[in-house]
């Protein structure tokens, strides 16, 4: 199985990518894209990821109960490749979600959605053995009350955190928060409501105030936010939740373009059925990013048109709507060519050729598991990973509920497994998101093993 | 009121000529109550078309700011629909700094005396407020149709079109006579629908004018008739109200209750977002101990225990407690997570509550609205008072966690914000099982509510203080309906519970497993799937069934019994019954009329009750009837106080690590 991957491994590179080109080696090279959902004012990994941070929460019934960061070896000239190197548990349950780098990629910051916590995990110091370095305790207090925090995006020097609900209502109205890469508390930035638009324009007849992701598109002074839902569903029973009419009203339908610049909202566009993650092109002359909707099942493009207005529309339906396949984690290639689209309740994960960016078509699907979430591929397109939990009160229930991470190549028509671990039997919990590290962003070299050998670099 | 279909026919075939029609007589009182011109005096006296009630103001009003005007209640909210068919709640127009005029009219309206008279007003006062840009900028009209039937929202476009294009004069309707009796019940405007020699109905109505003036704070501050409906005088109130509310505080004292996320109209594709600031929610402290020194007319002196009178710093205290998410094993659950002030205190987000780590519970959190008054509380009533109570729920697993009674008072007793509170509460005594229970109780016996219209029209004598409709809906609930024989009603004072528990069937229905094979789930604003029980199944935790009564008792005669709730303030705290089950009063109603849910351990008193349509709309009438006059005052209340989250001083093994780590 290693060396199906072998023709596609390449040597480590790190870079700092912005404004259209990566430095490698002192080579200017053409952007192809993040590994392939990160910042881009981030340093990247452009070759072989040495490291897989998965973020995971702590089952009650698992182990030592609680979430933690647990680092899998997934370079296979790595004796220890396909296995857990390391485990650093947080305390407590605080509903793990996304994680984010510090734009030097020397940080990790990784958010609990129940307790407001933010873990910043040291990460360079030796990126086998990830070190707590510091925790932000007091997120809701110093921001004035918002709740949940969820992307953590790294902005020159600062990191973004967009927030999910509030400790009014637990309801979904809520913020972006701002913090400094030292972790202090910078600045609040309210989601325009009607009460409030903070001199958006309300474009539809949606301006709920509701948060989830965030993405950038610097060339265009950009940032896209979109939105999901309060705490007191993200936290509920899945199930409880779909019988709740109540509950069910308290999903965003709505993306915020923003002035990036000035971080003041500029637009409320109606994105109705729930817009999760964002994912922005990479291409220089593609004004557009993609989200897509978890209850309404459906590809959508946000860009801008040829008046220089942010528009949304909606360009693909995902499996069955009426299913409620439920779209969660997905991810865009490197050159825009495809966008990968995970489905958690028939646990499959579903390619989109975008040749026509305007016109997704589907033309791979597979089953990963009995349900799947997060998907995470490499530089070149060529790794894919995959985990299993979406949030601890709505995965499955009973045997549906597998719990693992897998690892797979792709050749372009085929996923082929590398090897998978199954987190249940391994008493960690529930993974969630994944963060790749290498040593050579730190200008360091693996350690010596007895059985280390070399691998043919074979490029691009 | 349905008029017979032929009757209908014809009078949408008449319709334009009427509206023409309208719309000359209305031109002619433009004329009549203008800018005071001479050629307007003119046409005045030449053409004799003043309203015979309406006289010229022959008096020079008082200057703006000279006086002020009283508050004389909230304006109340409501399902309407705009001009272009869009579902809107009413307090969409009352919630953006503004000022309102409010009037009422129906499109064929010929009462000189009537609708056509308050549409000229409005129609001159906005001519003349062209010219002053403060009032222009800060006034908005809105004159809402009381005739559902025939003022659709393509009428009331046609009439507004040439009537509402120079300000923000906006015109309204509503989707139903449902919709619109709660709205004219509210603001006390009578309509009743003409009919002739043989008792069919006529397309007029019998109506009072009314021109209500609502301040950007949404309360009341003139009612206007046909005897001083002066565009002068009206210009003058409304300036003299808007310097209460500088330009800058915009809405800030606006719609406190009600969740500030509103979803009112969610079902529909034309749903509009009508979202609040959380920022911009700030509140007033307030005199929490009034209610217990006067208790509000239509409710009896609050009672507490011997051992724990209520004083200002245990309501302060409980106040801060009550708040305090820290409370929580995980500092992220407070009491007000689920008893949420400006949602009844109640949760009107969830049919049953979700607690620590978003652990399920079987049951809708009770409104707080006067529990003071509750011999047993929980749903299944098993405790008796308020100081032991609270222990249930800090220390439930599903609720807010707390491993130990001493685990709570150890983390009160490091908290640097608490030190010397609960000594200064307690004569000297520190956090103390007992005390805290006795703040928290304090706090909560002061969330009293009532004066309401009811109380005001049945204790009070006002006649005026509840519509028709309402004194209607009291009759059917106290008589036809029988509510009362639960919800008791007592000669001085009601607190609308008899304390006692009951079973309807809801508890029944939901230990049997009685549920459709497939679920409809809402997706999006008008977007709705029908979801295979087996996917809900897939993702859910199965609940331990509720028993009810019986799970404190043993008793089976006591299965899916559950107590009988107070009904004031009932119209704030939907989702209703003791798991949520129904969204609307009405849903309610219509569960009652149909006799429960029948099996063998049913209350005798609950049988199919033969109510008709009219009737149910008369008993929700009277069921809004009972929200008390302060509930503001407390929500105010309640957004002045803090809220309790972890801090960098507080103790916590995270603050151990290098503080400057990242520097």
């Amino acid at each position: 199985m290693r060396l199906r991957i072998s023709t596609a491994w390449r040597r480590v590179a790190s870079a700092v990518c912005l404004g259209g080109a990566v430095g490698v080696g002192g080579v200017v090279m053409p952007v192809h894209a993040d590994e392939t959902c990160m910042s881009p004012y981030m340093a990247k990994i452009v070759g072989q990821e040495d490291f897989v941070y998965v973020w995971t929460l702590g089952d009650v019934n698992v182990g030592d109960g609680q979430d933690k960061l647990v680092t899998i070896a997934v370079n296979p000239v790595s004796a220890d490749y396909g296995k857990i190197v390391h485990t650093l548990s947080v305390g407590g349950r605080n509903e793990a979600h996304h994680s984010g780098f510090t734009d030097d990629r020397r940080y990790l910051w990784a958010a609990g959605l129940d307790t407001n916590k933010v873990f910043i995990f040291d990460v360079h110091s030796d990126p086998a053995k990830p070190k707590l370095a510091k925790v932000i305790t007091d997120f809701v207090a110093s921001s004035g009350g918002v709740v949940g925090p969820h992307t953590t995006y790294a902005l020159p020097g600062r990191m973004m955190v967009t927030g999910l609900s509030n400790n009014q209502d637990h309801g979904g109205r809520t913020a972006l928060v701002e913090y400094t890469n030292g972790g202090d508390y910078v600045a609040t930035h309210w989601m325009p409501t009607d009460e409030d638009l903070r001199g958006a324009e309300k474009s539809g007849q949606f301006a709920d105030g509701y948060g989830y992701d965030l993405r950038v598109l610097p060339r265009r002074n950009v940032m896209i936010t979109s939105s999901f839902t309060g705490w007191s569903n993200y936290m509920m029973d899945f199930g409880k939740m779909l019988q709740d009419p109540e509950a069910m009203k308290r999903f965003g339908n709505t993306v915020v373009v923003w002035d990036l610049h000035t971080r003041q909202p500029k637009k409320v566009l109606d994105v109705p059925g729930t817009p999760l993650e964002v994912r922005c092109a990479w291409q220089p002359n593609h004004n557009w990013c993609l989200t897509t909707t978890a209850l309404t099942s459906k590809i959508w493009m946000i860009y801008e048109d040829d008046q220089g207005e942010w528009q949304a529309k909606p360009i693909a339906d995902i499996g069955d709507p009426s299913k409620i396949p439920l779209p969660v984690d997905i991810s865009i290639l490197s050159d825009d060519s495809g966008l990968w689209v995970n489905t958690f309740m028939d646990g499959k994960t579903r390619f989109f050729d975008l040749s026509d960016p305007h016109n997704p078509k589907q033309t791979f699907e597979a089953a990963i598991g009995s349900q799947v979430n997060m998907v995470s591929q490499s530089w070149d397109g060529r790794r894919a990973y995959y985990t299993s939990s979406l949030l601890s009160n709505w995965d499955k229930k009973g045997d549906a509920n597998e719990q693992y991470f897998k690892a797979f190549t792709w050749d372009g028509e085929q996923l082929v497994k590398q090897f998978a671990i199954d987190f249940t039997a391994a008493k960690l919990g529930r993974p969630h998101q994944m963060r790749f590290g290498a040593y050579a962003l730190y200008a360091k070299q693996p350690p010596r093993q007895a059985d280390d050998t070399v691998v043919a670099t074979a490029g691009q | 009121m349905q008029l017979p279909r032929q009757r209908v026919f014809a009078r949408m075939l008449q319709w334009p000529s009427r509206l023409r029609c309208g719309v000359t007589t209305l031109c002619a009182l433009v004329l009549a109550v203008g800018v005071e011109t001479a050629s307007a005096r003119a046409a005045v006296n030449d053409r004799v078309v003043l309203a015979p009630f309406y006289t010229a103001l022959d008096y020079t009003p008082p200057p703006a700011g000279s006086y002020t005007l009283p508050d004389l209640g909230r304006a109340a909210d409501g399902q309407v629909l705009d001009a272009d068919g869009r579902p809107r709640a009413l307090s969409e127009y009352l919630n953006d700094g503004k000022a309102v005029l409010l009037s009422f009219f129906y499109s064929t309206c010929t009462d000189i005396n009537g609708c056509s008279l308050a549409t000229a007003v409005l129609y001159n006062i906005q001519h003349t407020i062209q010219a002053q840009p403060l009032l222009r900028d800060r006034l908005r009209m809105l004159s809402l149709s009381f005739d559902p039937l025939y003022d659709t929202p393509e009428v009331i476009r046609l009439y507004g079109n040439g009537l509402g294009r120079i300000n923000h004069w906006q015109f309204l309707t509503t989707a139903n006579w449902t919709a619109l009796a709660p709205i004219l019940d509210d603001y006390g405007q009578s309509v009743i629908r003409d009919v002739d020699d043989q008792g069919e109905p006529l397309p007029s109505f019998s109506h009072i004018l009314r021109v209500f003036l609502i301040d950007p704070g949404r309360r009341i501050r003139n009612i206007y008739s046909v005897a001083f409906l002066h565009p002068e005088l009206i210009i003058n109130d409304i300036v003299t109200v808007l310097a209460d509310f500088p330009a800058d505080l915009k809405a800030t004292a606006g719609a406190l209750h009600g969740p500030g996320d509103d979803k009112r109209g969610y079902a529909s594709p034309a749903y509009r977002t009508n979202s609040q600031s959380l920022p911009q929610r700030r509140g007033q402290a307030a005199d929490l101990l009034a209610p217990l020194r006067q208790p509000p007319l239509g409710l009896p002196a609050v009672p507490y225990p011997a051992d724990n009178p209520v004083t200002v710093r245990k309501v302060a205290l409980g106040r801060k407690l009550f708040f305090d998410r820290r409370l929580s094993l995980n500092d992220t659950v407070s009491c007000a997570m689920c008893h949420i002030p400006q949602q009844g205190f109640t949760s009107n987000e969830l049919a049953t509550a979700v607690g620590f780590e978003g652990r399920s519970m079987r049951r809708n959190a009770p409104s707080l609205y006067n529990v003071a008054y509750h011999r047993r509380l929980f749903h299944d009533g098993r405790e008796h008072n308020l100081e032991q109570q609270i222990w249930g729920p800090l220390l439930a697993a599903n609720e807010m966690a707390n491993p130990s009674v001493g685990a709570v008072l150890s983390k009160l007793r490091a908290l640097p914000d608490y030190q010397g509170l609960f000594e200064a509460a307690f004569a000297g005594q520190g956090p103390g099982m007992e005390n805290v229970g006795k703040a928290l109780a304090s706090y909560q016996r002061t969330l009293i509510s009532a004066n309401s219209p009811f109380d005001r029209w049945y204790y009070g004598g006002d006649a005026q203080a509840v519509s028709a409709r309402q004194q209607r809906g009291f009759e059917l609930f106290t008589g036809k309906a029988g509510c009362a024989s639960c919800h008791l009603v007592n000669r001085h004072t009601a607190l609308f519970t008899d304390d006692g528990l009951h079973n309807t069937g809801l508890g029944y229905r939901d230990s049997m497993g009685i549920r459709p094979a497939k679920q409809r789930v809402q997706a999006a604003p008008g977007v709705f799937l029908e979801v295979d029980r087996h996917l809900i199944d897939a993702v859910g935790q199965p609940m331990t069934p509720d028993r009810g009564r019986y799970e404190i008792t043993q008793n089976p005669a006591d299965r899916w019994q559950y107590r009988t709730p107070g009904l004031r303030n009932v119209a704030l705290t939907a989702p209703y019954m003791h798991n949520g089950a129904f969204s609307s009063l009405r849903q309610v109603i219509q569960f009652y009329n149909q006799g429960g849910v029948p099996h063998a351990l049913l209350d005798s008193r609950i049988r199919p009750l033969n109510l008709d349509p009219a009737d149910m709309d008369a008993l929700v009438a009277f069921l809004h009837s009972l929200t008390g006059d302060n509930v503001d005052t407390l929500v105010s209340d309640a957004f002045a106080a803090p809220i309790g989250d972890i801090t960098r001083d507080d103790p916590h093994w995270a603050h151990q690590l290098a503080p400057d780590a990242l520097h």
